[in-house]
């Protein structure tokens, strides 16, 4: 176990270095004279020699690329060009709005799309079945911002129950906060559910038709039993991958969701720094955005071990 | 075609004429193969079938709901609803068919020779693929539009980048597992050069795999397409982009709710045809569901 967490760990190492190789040469690769757009007015050949000094542009790029990385990993990712605020502490204020997001609308797939595949799985064939898997089709099939742009006409529009935009903080007012996310974790969770829920469905049928299900049931033991210990196991163990495989479109579509319904989250920071040009936020939202995405995969190849003997045991062998 | 036509032919093609026949027995994948086709039509003859000009501004008609003279109505510039729709289709498969036809044509020899060849193309390659997989695919898109500037091509890249990790990995299972078998240690033997068992005996038999794929990245991409031109990081106006007209309509909502409907709903139906034809395709051609 230990050998294969310690390859993975220094695969993860070396995809992040890589990728904050790319970043950084992305940014470099920016059109226009980093040193004249931070000269202002004084256009001089002196004033932007002394610039180039300060900033080290004037060093060859591997050392620029150093020193960068020095003061990324202790947490300086810069100033915004657009509101003069710490790259950083601007991330840090957006951030809960969008993991909550995330978090909610996890809870809304996973709830639906665990529970509908179990059952689809063990009334095969049955109508719940085929309204569960047609459900799936359409709900893979929906462009998401759509659906939301829907449901706000029949939800806030039209029936006036629930708000179309605006974010209330989770410790001002709970009971609001939810009201503003509901839309929104609706909207995202229903692509993830189908998922979901084709995956567990998948899993459950090649499970229940496993031999040691069949010794369970022979065994005497009750459906319920066999099909709750055993096979949930291993439809959690699909869902863990899944989440793992499609967390590049939950942050897709947690950009799109933000700036729908106008929440004041990580995506639509990334999107207004684009549209304003503002460089070191794109930089560090990219940057951020790439760690967390190679950390998050690798918690869910730890998570995916521990929950798979079979990946242990042939991890030790090695 | 009768069984003895199927029985005379040799084996690739009487096993794809076999599938052709399941095909047809499945009323979804036939639907979403129509509608798919139907699609494709639309957006190659756009300018034959839309009533004006997706381009044309009429001041006098703004906003206005279905009618007679506009069957999808007009948007906030006057400019005919149904026109724009099917000029967007191309927008839409354009994206598709260019991103999945990079994957695919990036990918498929990367898989091949991580996958047929081995020695230090596989890990090589398999962390090249990794260091692509940890860039999400909007990433990319933001990080090209802030490069290039936003447009179809950025749009095209970015999906197609997104697709190459995926496409190599199957790609290379399915080297993997097609190296080991009789024919191609058969024609090792009879010396068949390297390029000869590429092209005449892997390739053919991946092909179906890869069909699938493809069906797998169409509907993918068109929705990546939409999503990135909602954000506006995709086709920019006035060129019509089904994305781009769903952002325009969403200040409009309450007066117009025809604008948001008809984008969407042309999204939802190109996607959900191509799935439909993808599963119905995976269903025939996966060895596994063959009965």
């Amino acid at each position: 176990m230990r050998g294969y967490l310690l390859r993975r760990a220094g695969a993860s190492l070396i995809v992040l270095l890589v990728a904050s190789m790319l970043v950084f040469a992305g940014v470099r690769a920016l059109p226009g004279d980093p040193a004249l757009a931070l000269a202002g007015e004084d256009h001089s050949q002196k004033a932007l020699t002394a610039i180039r000094a300060k900033y080290d542009l004037d060093k060859p790029v591997p050392v620029q690329y150093v020193i960068w990385l020095g003061h990324v990993v202790r947490g300086d990712l810069g100033t915004s060009t657009r509101t003069g605020l710490g790259v950083g502490s601007t991330i840090v204020d957006r951030l809960p709005v969008t993991l909550e997001l995330a978090f909610l609308s996890l809870l809304v797939a996973i709830a639906i799309g665990l529970s509908l595949g179990m059952l689809a799985a063990v009334r095969r064939g049955s109508v719940s079945d085929y309204l569960g898997s047609t459900a799936a089709l359409v709900g893979l099939s929906v462009p998401h911002f759509w659906l939301g742009l829907m449901l706000i006409l029949v939800f806030s529009i039209g029936l006036g129950i629930l708000p179309a935009s605006g974010f209330v903080p989770l410790a001002a007012d709970p009971i609001d906060n939810l009201r503003h996310m509901l839309l929104p974790a609706i909207v995202l969770g229903t692509g993830f559910a189908a998922v979901i829920f084709r995956q567990t469905r998948a899993a459950m049928l090649e499970s229940l038709s496993a031999d040691y299900v069949r010794t369970a049931r022979a065994k005497g033991l009750g459906e319920r039993s066999v099909v709750g210990s055993h096979a949930l196991r291993n439809s959690l163990l699909t869902v863990v991958t899944i989440v793992g495989l499609q967390l590049g479109l939950l942050i897709s579509g947690a950009v799109v969701t933000e700036q729908v319904f106008v929440l004041p989250g990580f995506g639509k920071l990334t999107l207004d720094a684009v549209f304003t040009r503002d460089y070191p936020v794109i930089e560090g939202v990219v940057l951020l955005t790439t760690v967390g995405y190679v950390l998050i995969n690798f918690g869910v190849d730890l998570l995916y071990s521990a929950l798979n003997p079979r990946i242990r045991v042939a991890g030790s062998e090695s | 075609m009768s069984a003895v036509d199927v029985a005379a032919a040799p084996p690739r093609v009487r096993t794809r004429r076999r599938a052709l026949r399941r095909l047809r027995r499945r009323p979804m994948a036939v639907a979403g193969l129509t509608v798919a086709s139907l699609f494709v039509l639309t957006a190659l003859f756009a300018p034959l079938i839309a009533p004006y000009d997706p381009a044309a501004t009429n001041f006098s008609s703004v906003l206005q709901g279905p009618s007679a003279a506009h069957i999808m109505g007009t948007d906030d510039l006057g400019r005919d609803v149904f026109s724009r729709v099917v000029f967007g289709a191309r927008a839409s498969l354009e994206a598709g068919v260019l991103a999945t036809l990079l994957a695919l044509i990036v990918a498929v020899p990367l898989g091949l020779m991580a996958g047929y060849y081995r020695g230090w193309w596989d890990p090589v390659i398999s962390r090249v693929s990794d260091v692509m997989l940890a860039f999400p695919f909007l990433i990319v898109a933001v990080g090209m539009a802030a490069i290039f500037g936003p447009s179809l091509r950025n749009v095209v890249v970015a999906l197609g980048v997104a697709a190459i990790p995926w496409v190599v990995r199957v790609t290379r299972g399915e080297a993997l597992a097609l190296r080991e078998q009789e024919f191609v240690r058969a024609a090792v033997a009879n010396g068949a050069g390297d390029r000869t068992i590429l092209a005449r005996h892997l390739l053919p038999n991946m092909a179906g795999t890869l069909l699938v794929q493809a069906t797998v990245w169409i509907p993918t991409a068109i929705i990546g397409e939409a999503v990135l031109s909602f954000l506006g990081l995709g086709v920019q106006p006035p060129t019509p982009s089904w994305g781009s007209m769903l952002s325009a309509a969403q200040p409009f909502i309450s007066l117009d709710a025809w604008l948001a409907l008809w984008p969407g709903l042309a999204i939802f139906l190109a996607t959900l045809s191509f799935n439909l034809l993808g599963d119905g395709l995976r269903d025939v051609l996966d060895p596994k569901t063959q009965r």
